[in-house]
């Protein structure tokens, strides 16, 4: 891997020396091929019923997936510290997207989509990053001055604020949830004041309160809460979508009904391609092939934030910090979903779930923290 | 820079990623354990339950047949039309509900209904329909290339003989169940066992063919091989029926042949009665005018119908116990003679009536029978020399011959719905105390009631030699293949008499019917025993003031060798000063008449009935068809009675043309049935036998003219009418014989 030892040093817009952190590209790369063959499994049937194809989904997801390792790889060339110049578009352009879905037509009563014609896009996904990458900023230049109320809490607090309102009002509570939970995670490792820390925690649950005051959402979280604790209560119904998962990762037992041999899959399980993947890898691979998939993501984590530990930067930290976790905690509520541990919100299953710009999207922001890792041989600055 | 305070935020980064692999991931992965491993159980069982359907393949019920192999009840392929609306376009609705309501007769509108709940997978729009409609709806559904039509196979159940024997036969009810008769009692035999198929299937109850899937095979029931004869049966039932009209039965009639010396069942009927097929559509006539009269679906329509549909299910034979009156005179008689308290020789003194204890017994005879001997006082089937004869028994020997003939207890035969009428009878206090009233009328049948089918078995075993059998009606078990599984041996229940009184109970029953009450059964060329039996409806007298009869009769033939016991009962027949003596009698000796040559128990003549062979043929317009058949058997001719009226309106040959012995007169009871005719055959060239078999079989008469028929050249050259004629049945046809072996 010393292919680009001799390149110039100090060139901006182009690779610095080094390599990539390999363990964790092989990591991103097993765990995307796990994902697609599961998603695979998951959709076949599905896919047949409703498209008359079972390739439907997979033939997509192979397409976005291809499409997302080359942007990976291109992104990885690129210094990262270009992000810097792009935090104010990108926040800006985050918050007109966050505005202009208010305006697109409902799905299943909520506006969370952008339709693109040739595929949807949400929004909260872009919203994600403008926080990793503006919080990761802000805390690369602030970095002294965190402490403080102005400088370690406020301009994250109003950033927060902005982005959980707009997504409140599509409403997406996960996405709501997940985005201050990033936020959170990076101002703790970024060093905000923790006592600040506890009057944020505060606000912010004023404001969700706030946000809750709005009928439909008590209606819409209130729900979601009661067939949580039992979602016998409507079998049919409120609590079918978690009963068809749990039936599914119960069937799985220790070992599994074997790949490809779900019962679940077939039309008892809704969307199982989408969310509830993870239900059908549990009742094929059973826990065995359950927990070795969560040892990946744990290993992926682990090197996530050794890329960041090495890092030569704060800022290069601060992405690998706020990427990675968005990418843990993903797979945690996605999970936590899944087997009923959380009230069913709609998280997806990062790498295994469907969704083209989604998968895209990931697999670019896994690029930006190989070229976190890239540079991190390099001398700090 | 990043070096001083690296540590801080290393450190934090640290907490952060153990937080998340080991706090939050431990979590998930406890989480999971317990449900994968420890505490899944009940969540596998219902997604088990949820992806598995079970569906139950019907088992083809077993045949049943008659004893000679005649299919009296048979399964055959059905099928279900299925909708399924889901898989309904909206514009297919239009063309599918038209379709089917032509093929099925249906409503076009309502079929469109079902078709409307887009959630459902079964709408069941066609019951059991026959192969020739599942055909159309398949070539329907191919036509409009739709997958929302579906067929399901299904068994029905057919009895191709209708009515015939159909409370004996019983019916099946929902999901092919037996619910009455042989049907219901052999259920476990005939049913068979289900198959199932357990298959996965997805959430829409689509099978998962790739998936699992077991079979079991549906194990067809095995068959019945009844005892009944179907020809016996029609025999039996044609002249029940004819009975119940002649005589106009108020409520119904029963009739059981048996064989006198096993008990088997050759024919046990009821009338009237109704057709298996369509088991709760009313058999009767009247029952079905009277329903009629009643507003549809109103209270009382329904309560008529279920108690009409009720009555007739019930097999009369052995569900209704009746007081059996004169015939029961058969036991009292057996009882005495075997117990040695009396002889044929004795002699009883009938005036008319006897009094017992302060009660008086009249005879029907009024002015009394005088001095009589026990045969006499038989024949005669006089009450006063009974109710001495059966004083001399005694009380107690009497109540345990009741029980040695079986009359305490039900039968056992297995068949459902037998009445259980130990209530029915006289108790042994009751036979046994002071005065002996009780005892006096048990003596001629009064005062308890015993089922036909008790009463029949007690005649059996009092003229086969005197042995109770166990009566029964299914005699054998075949498996699906044919194959007997097991067959009834006939069952000695216990010795009631001995040899020498049963003996002598054949003598005296065939003196009843040579010289005594039953007369009107004599058939000439046979040896008939018989008793008859009028009994007063005394509960129904106490309970409503009807004075109502049950008139019956009990054949035994051959009087010298009994092979079959004929018992009928008609309950309630509408004739002033009715007798069984001239009411069952003559039906009995009709059934008797046809049974016995089919049986191939071949008449033999005495000299003087040789003696003329051309029979003139009397009047029998205006009589009732009975009657007039029991007038025609004592000529020794036939009789056949067509139409369903109650009274004959033509004969043909009509009074006074002379016809051979043997020969057969058809008589009209309605007006319609006139209109039938034949065509006459063709029998020149014919010998003598031959010209004689084949006119017979085509139900008209033959008279000889010419030669004698026995030479061995004779044939027959001329005939008239001529061959291709059409000519009412029983028309007499002559034709002229010429020897032609004889030269010129």
């Amino acid at each position: 891997m010393g292919l680009f030892k001799n390149k110039k040093e100090g060139q901006p817009l182009q690779a610095e020396k080094g390599t990539v952190d390999s363990s964790f590209l092989v990591l991103v790369l097993i765990v995307l091929t796990c994902g697609l063959v599961m998603m695979f499994s998951a959709s076949y049937a599905y896919a047949y019923y409703y498209f008359d194809n079972s390739f439907h989904f997979i033939t997509r997801q192979l397409f976005f997936a291809v499409l997302g390792v080359f942007v990976m790889m291109v992104v990885s060339f690129v210094d990262y510290h270009v992000l810097h110049r792009f935090v104010v578009p990108v926040m800006a352009v985050t918050v007109v997207l966050l505005v202009v879905v208010l305006f697109m037509p409902e799905i299943n009563y909520v506006h969370r989509w952008i339709n693109l014609g040739f595929t949807t896009f949400q929004p909260s996904e872009f919203a994600k990053f403008s926080v990793v990458l503006s919080f990761a900023h802000l805390i690369s230049v602030n970095y002294s001055r965190m402490k403080t109320f102005k400088y370690g809490i406020l301009p994250f607090a109003l950033i927060l604020g902005v982005f959980a309102v707009l997504l409140m009002l599509e409403p997406h509570l996960s996405a709501t949830v997940l985005i201050c939970l990033i936020g959170a995670v990076m101002m703790f490792v970024g060093g905000s004041n923790l006592k600040w820390f506890a009057l944020v925690a505060a606000v912010g649950v004023a404001g969700l309160a706030l946000a809750a005051m709005n009928e439909d959402i008590i209606a819409y979280a209130t729900s979601r809460f009661a067939y949580w604790l039992d979602p016998f209560s409507d079998p049919q119904g409120k609590g079918y979508q978690t009963l068809q998962s749990l039936y599914a990762i119960a069937s799985g037992g220790l070992l599994g009904l074997g790949i490809g041999q779900s019962r679940q899959k077939y039309l008892y399980l809704p969307e199982p391609q989408n969310d509830f993947v993870f239900a059908v890898v549990c009742e094929e691979l059973g826990f065995v092939g359950a927990v070795f998939i969560i040892l990946l993501f744990a290993l992926l984590i682990w090197r996530g934030f050794a890329i960041a530990a090495k890092a030569r930067d704060r800022f290069g930290s601060m992405l690998a910090v706020g990427l990675t976790t968005q990418l843990g905690l993903q797979v945690i509520l996605n999970i936590a979903v899944v087997t009923n541990t959380i009230p069913n919100t709609g998280i997806s299953m990062p790498f295994f779930s469907y969704g083209g710009t989604a998968l895209v999207m990931l697999l670019a922001q896994m690029g930006v923290v190989l070229s976190v890792s890239r540079q991190s041989s390099l001398p700090k600055e | 820079m990043a070096k001083d305070t690296g540590k801080g935020m290393r450190l934090r980064m640290i907490l952060v990623m153990l937080f998340m692999t080991l706090v939050c991931m431990g979590v998930l992965i406890y989480r999971l354990s317990v449900l994968q491993i420890t505490g899944g159980q009940e969540y596998q069982q219902r997604a088990v339950a949820q992806q598995m359907r079970s569906v139950s393949i019907n088992a083809n019920r077993g045949t049943i047949y008659d004893r000679n192999g005649k299919e009296l009840a048979t399964s055959a392929t059905v099928w279900n039309v299925i909708l399924v609306p889901a898989y309904i376009e909206d514009e297919e609705v239009e063309p599918i509900a038209a379709g089917l309501a032509e093929i099925l007769g249906k409503e076009k509108d309502e079929i469109a209904a079902r078709c409307a709940n887009k959630e459902r997978y079964y709408e069941l729009v066609g019951n059991k329909v026959e192969e020739e409609t599942a055909q159309k709806v398949l070539a329907l559904a191919e036509q409009l290339g739709t997958k929302g039509i579906t067929l399901e196979e299904d068994t029905k159940r057919y009895y191709p003989y209708g009515d015939l024997a159909a409370q004996v036969l019983g019916f099946t009810g929902s999901e092919n169940k037996g619910a009455y008769g042989i049907e219901a009692y052999y259920e476990e035999t005939l049913a068979g066992t289900p198959g199932r198929k357990v298959s996965a299937q997805n959430a829409m109850g689509t099978d998962l063919d790739f998936q699992y899937k077991e079979l079991y095979e549906a194990k067809e029931g095995n068959s019945l091989v009844l005892t009944i004869d179907e020809t016996i049966q029609h025999y039996l039932e044609k002249h029940l029926e004819t009975a119940v009209i002649e005589h106009n039965v108020k409520n119904g009639a029963a009739g059981i042949i048996m064989d006198a010396n096993t008990c088997e069942v050759l024919a046990m009927a009821t009338a009237p009665d109704f057709d298996p097929n369509k088991p709760l559509e009313l058999g009767d006539p009247n029952k079905q005018a009277q329903l009629e009269l009643l507003e549809e679906d109103s209270e009382e329509y329904n309560e008529f119908l279920r108690q009409a549909q009720y009555d007739q299910w019930r097999n009369k034979v052995i569900s209704d116990p009746y007081e059996p009156g004169s015939v029961f005179k058969i036991v009292t008689a057996a009882t005495a003679l075997e117990n040695g308290v009396a002889s044929l020789n004795d002699t009883f003194e009938c005036t008319g009536s006897t009094t017992v204890s302060g009660n008086r017994f009249g005879c029907w005879k009024a002015a009394g029978h005088g001095v009589q001997t026990f045969t006499q006082a038989i024949e005669n089937s006089c009450n006063p020399a009974f109710i001495a004869i059966g004083a001399r028994i005694g009380g107690a020997d009497f109540y345990e011959a009741f029980e040695r003939y079986g009359l305490a207890e039900p039968t056992g035969i297995d068949l459902p719905g037998e009445a259980d009428n130990a209530g029915l009878v006289q108790s042994y206090t009751n036979l046994t105390k002071e005065g002996g009233v009780e005892l006096a009328s048990t003596s001629f049948g009064q005062t308890f009631k015993v089922s036909a089918l008790q009463l029949c078995t007690a005649v059996c075993a009092s003229v086969n030699g005197g042995t109770l059998y166990q009566p029964y009606i299914v005699k054998q078990v075949l498996d699906p293949e044919g194959n007997v599984i097991s067959t009834t041996q006939p069952e000695a229940k216990r010795q009631v008499i001995s040899e020498e009184t049963s003996e002598t109970i054949r003598y005296l029953t065939e003196m009843v019917v040579k010289e005594g009450s039953g007369r009107n059964a004599t058939i000439p060329g046979y040896r008939i025993g018989g008793k008859t039996g009028t009994s007063e409806k005394i509960d129904l007298l106490i309970q409503t003031g009807r004075d109502e009869n049950i008139l019956s009769f009990v054949g035994i033939a051959p009087a010298d060798d009994p092979q079959i016991v004929c018992l009928i009962m008609l309950d309630e027949p509408t004739l002033e000063n009715a007798f069984g003596s001239t009411i069952a009698a003559p039906v009995v000796g009709a059934v008797l008449s046809e049974v016995l040559p089919y049986l191939g128990i071949d008449p033999e003549y005495s000299d003087e009935e040789l003696a003329n062979m051309d029979i003139t043929v009397g009047n029998y317009v205006g009589m009732v068809p009975h009657d007039a058949q029991a007038a025609l058997t004592q000529k020794t001719l036939k009789a056949r009675i067509i139409g369903d009226g109650g009274t004959v309106i033509a004969q043909v040959p009509s009074s006074g043309e002379d016809i051979p012995r043997g020969g057969t007169v058809v008589l009209y009871t309605d007006q319609l049935s006139q209109e039938d005719t034949v065509v006459v055959p063709g029998v020149i060239g014919m010998s003598g036998a031959e010209a004689n078999r084949t006119i017979v079989n085509a139900g008209l008469n033959i008279k000889v003219k010419g030669v004698d028929t026995e030479l061995p050249g004779a044939v027959a050259v001329r005939q008239s009418p001529a061959e291709g004629e059409s000519v009412p049945p029983g028309t007499i046809i002559t034709v002229d014989f010429l020897d032609l072996t004889t030269d010129g």
